[in-house]
């Protein structure tokens, strides 16, 4: 303990900072991009939207794969690749392009939760006022589907902020390898991963628990 | 550049890798068993206990369920060694895999004792049950139907994520492909034939509780 001065010192600061700007930038920006893709899923895999029968059967063993492996496994794959193709990527990249191929898998599930909580008969009723099937997604089911997709939206956000922590496995500069750095450097483990523990639940909890409340409140109305 | 995959010399090792999955299973099992047990407790702690215990309940979920499971390995790995406490490897995972399981089931089982209905309580009692019987008859059959799902489903997730033990050396599925990795070189054929084991291993146990559900509590479990 009579170290946490040094430990807290100002390059230190500094390193814990950028690492936590690369946690964060990792999992927002992979879960938002793996929402597009998800939502892209969710849209093949809607019967009103795409009769193609490929495509639904291709997103659905997409979405039912990659939720069943487990995110080391797939960081791994993706890292290889990635060098086996030759192609010159950073570690950042490449955690992120696993995030997103995850977050997808996921995200997908939820958006189909969303479509599918709009009853038929208003894609019915949208048919009869001569709305194409993608005015009725834009202007009538996505709208009223964002009460049920929000919520869980802030749940699976932590999933994947606790997920990037394996993404240290390759030497992504995120919290999870800061707090390995500092330790190698010589500083307690105490106060490295304590401080790391501390950092990822002062990020994950408030997320959470806004989600929590904003289900509640949108259930209520 | 391009590369070719050859996975001739990955098949051999197919057999070492399966009997990775076997370890796998067993530390899934060991660790949902115990954080089944922890859920238990605290779930009846939350429900029935006094104010101080809901309130370290309440701290311990929120505390497990805000932080990377790693992150707890790691601290448990490093830390304790530091105040006396050597671990094994396999140990520190299978406490830290325990732990954090714990926090979920004990969220899952308070859900499932709050689905119980006071209407039905009443009603044992008016038919004359006693309290071993309104247990056995009323209360165990109702909770039992409505845990069962969302236990099965936690009990996925800790086969995939084992996955974690192989970060400290423990030689299941993940550590082993990380193994064969270092003997081959032939890293994306390795990784690809272990995602494929997960799959399988995964569908195989979904298939699994499923029937074990139908046929134990008449639960209509979803594989898919």
């Amino acid at each position: 303990m009579e170290e946490a001065p040094r430990f807290f010192g100002h390059y230190n600061l500094l390193f814990i900072g950028e690492a936590l700007v690369n946690t964060l930038l990792l999992s927002w920006l992979g879960a938002t991009l793996g929402f597009g893709f998800g939502f892209l899923f969710a849209i093949c895999r809607h019967p009103r939207l795409f009769g193609l029968l490929p495509l639904r059967i291709a997103a659905t063993l997409y979405v039912e794969l990659f939720r069943r492996i487990p995110f080391l496994v797939k960081l791994m794959c993706v890292f290889f690749a990635f060098q086996l193709s030759g192609a010159q990527a950073s570690l950042f990249t490449v955690a992120l392009v696993t995030v997103v191929l995850s977050a997808a898998a996921f995200a997908a599930e939820i958006a189909r939760a969303g479509l599918e909580s709009i009853p038929a008969p208003q894609w019915d009723a949208a048919e009869a006022m001569n709305f194409g099937r993608w005015r009725t997604l834009w202007r009538v089911v996505a709208p009223q589907s964002f009460r049920i997709v929000l919520p869980p939206l802030f749940g699976y956000t932590v999933g994947f902020i606790k997920s990037t922590s394996i993404a240290s496995q390759i030497g992504v500069m995120e919290l999870t390898y800061a707090a390995k750095i500092l330790n190698t450097r010589g500083f307690s483990a105490l106060l490295c991963f304590g401080t790391i523990l501390l950092l990822y639940f002062l990020i994950c909890w408030p997320t959470k628990h806004f989600g929590e409340r904003l289900e509640r409140r949108l259930a209520r109305r | 550049m391009s590369y070719t995959l050859i996975y001739s010399q990955v098949t051999g090792h197919i057999p070492y890798l399966l009997a990775g999955a076997w370890l796998t299973l067993q530390l899934a099992c060991i660790s949902f068993f115990i954080g089944w047990a922890i859920g238990l407790v605290n779930a009846s702690l939350l429900v029935y206990g006094p104010r101080p215990a809901r309130l370290a309940v309440r701290a311990y979920v929120t505390f497990f369920i805000n932080t990377p499971l790693l992150v707890q390995i790691f601290f448990i790995f490093f830390v304790l060694p530091d105040m006396g406490i050597l671990l094994s490897p396999y140990a520190a995972v299978a406490i830290g895999m325990s732990l954090n399981a714990g926090a979920y089931l004990t969220e899952i089982q308070r859900a499932g004792f709050g689905s119980l209905r006071r209407a039905e309580m009443d009603a044992a009692a008016a038919m004359g049950f006693s309290l071993v019987q309104t247990i056995w008859y009323v209360v165990l059959p109702h909770i039992a139907k409505a845990l069962y799902p969302p236990l099965a489903n936690q009990f996925i997730i800790q086969v995939m994520t084992t996955s974690i033990a192989a970060i400290f050396a423990v030689e299941e599925l993940t550590g082993r492909a990380y193994n064969v990795n270092s003997l081959t070189f032939r890293a994306l054929e390795v990784f690809s034939i272990t995602a494929v084991i997960y799959v399988l291993l995964t569908i195989a146990c979904s298939l699994a509780l499923a029937l074990l559900g139908r046929w134990l509590f008449r639960v209509n479990a979803k594989v898919f």
